[in-house]
């Protein structure tokens, strides 16, 4: 089963996503994939504080933030992911480099790797981030970030057979509510 | 009227194009620096319309009502600006509101108002 899950900040992704992963994974290998690169103090604290979250879950850390494509050709990808999060890949992907300018290319290549690697899982969860209302205008950047963002996010969503929102930690479904 | 709403990027144009037959050439698209034209059959970008207005003075809701004509047969399409931090600029923080009010009113018209999430719609009316 894939499953895609988006929404706001705190609004209960993460705790949906680590029950259904579990429940998922059965007596199966259960992972958590972490994308987020830690760059500071603040990130170092986030990563602890996650850990400590889950505890006693059952997951096993992997560490991929970037180059999905080539972690899955190393690594036997059978088992249930958790994939945390789709946000923090695309941006070490899309502004990791050394050029000093966006790779317009990144989504494109997130989108088609993670695909791609959840094909050779068995089941995954992916978890995004809804940062596409909010009232303001962006410079360059952050607009094809989130145009990037988007992208990867429907082309994901599409292969995926269960898509969910969050809001307030209730779930609103857009497809395959029958299968939870 | 058909009321498509949804964030930014997320394939609101797609789903009209797709659902409601809808081509290219119907599409106007709303710009913050220029007053609209309503004669068409689909409108999107409605929400820098509420800018354009917000920034001449005009209340969204009323110019829209006082200026489009066949509202019945539309099909309007507004990005979802009301979820973000306040914004620190108060003209950015009127447009906001101002386009909330204007999507409430058209909501009320609308035979049909649908979220679009990642490419994938829920029917809230």
């Amino acid at each position: 089963m894939k499953i895609f899950i988006s929404g706001g900040a705190k609004n209960g992704k993460s705790m949906f996503a680590q029950e259904i992963a579990k429940k998922l994974s059965g007596e199966g290998h259960l992972w958590y994939l972490a994308t987020m690169e830690p760059r500071d103090d603040e990130d170092d604290a986030r990563v602890i504080r996650h850990r400590k979250e889950r505890e006693g879950w059952g997951f096993k850390t992997v560490e991929w933030g970037r180059n999905i494509a080539l972690h899955c050709e190393e690594f036997d990808c059978k088992g249930t992911y958790l994939v945390d999060s789709v946000t923090a890949l695309l941006s070490n992907e899309m502004f990791g480099g050394m050029s000093g300018e966006p790779d317009k290319s990144a989504p494109e290549r997130v989108a088609k790797d993670l695909i791609a690697f959840s094909e050779a899982a068995e089941n995954v969860v992916f978890v995004s981030d809804n940062i596409f209302c909010d009232a303001a205008f962006y410079d360059d950047w952050t607009d094809s970030y989130r145009e990037g963002l988007a992208f990867a996010d429907r082309r994901i969503a599409e292969k995926c057979d269960v898509v969910a929102e969050f809001s307030c930690s209730q779930i609103i479904f857009y497809k395959g509510a029958e299968l939870i | 009227m058909e009321l498509i709403i949804g964030g930014a990027f997320q394939g609101k144009t797609d789903y009209a194009k797709e659902n409601l037959s809808v081509s290219d050439s119907e599409i106007y698209i709303c710009e913050k620096d220029r007053e609209p034209d309503f004669s068409g059959k689909c409108i999107s970008h409605l929400e820098r319309f509420s800018f354009w207005c917000v920034e001449h003075g005009f209340e969204p809701a009323d110019y829209f009502f006082e200026h489009a004509t066949k509202i019945e047969d539309k099909i309007i399409i507004s990005d979802d600006i009301s979820c973000g931090v306040v914004p620190v600029d108060k003209m950015e923080r009127a447009w906001r509101e101002a386009n909330g009010r204007l999507l409430i009113r058209l909501s009320k018209k609308a035979e049909h108002v649908t979220r679009i999430f990642c490419g994938l719609s829920q029917r809230l009316k």
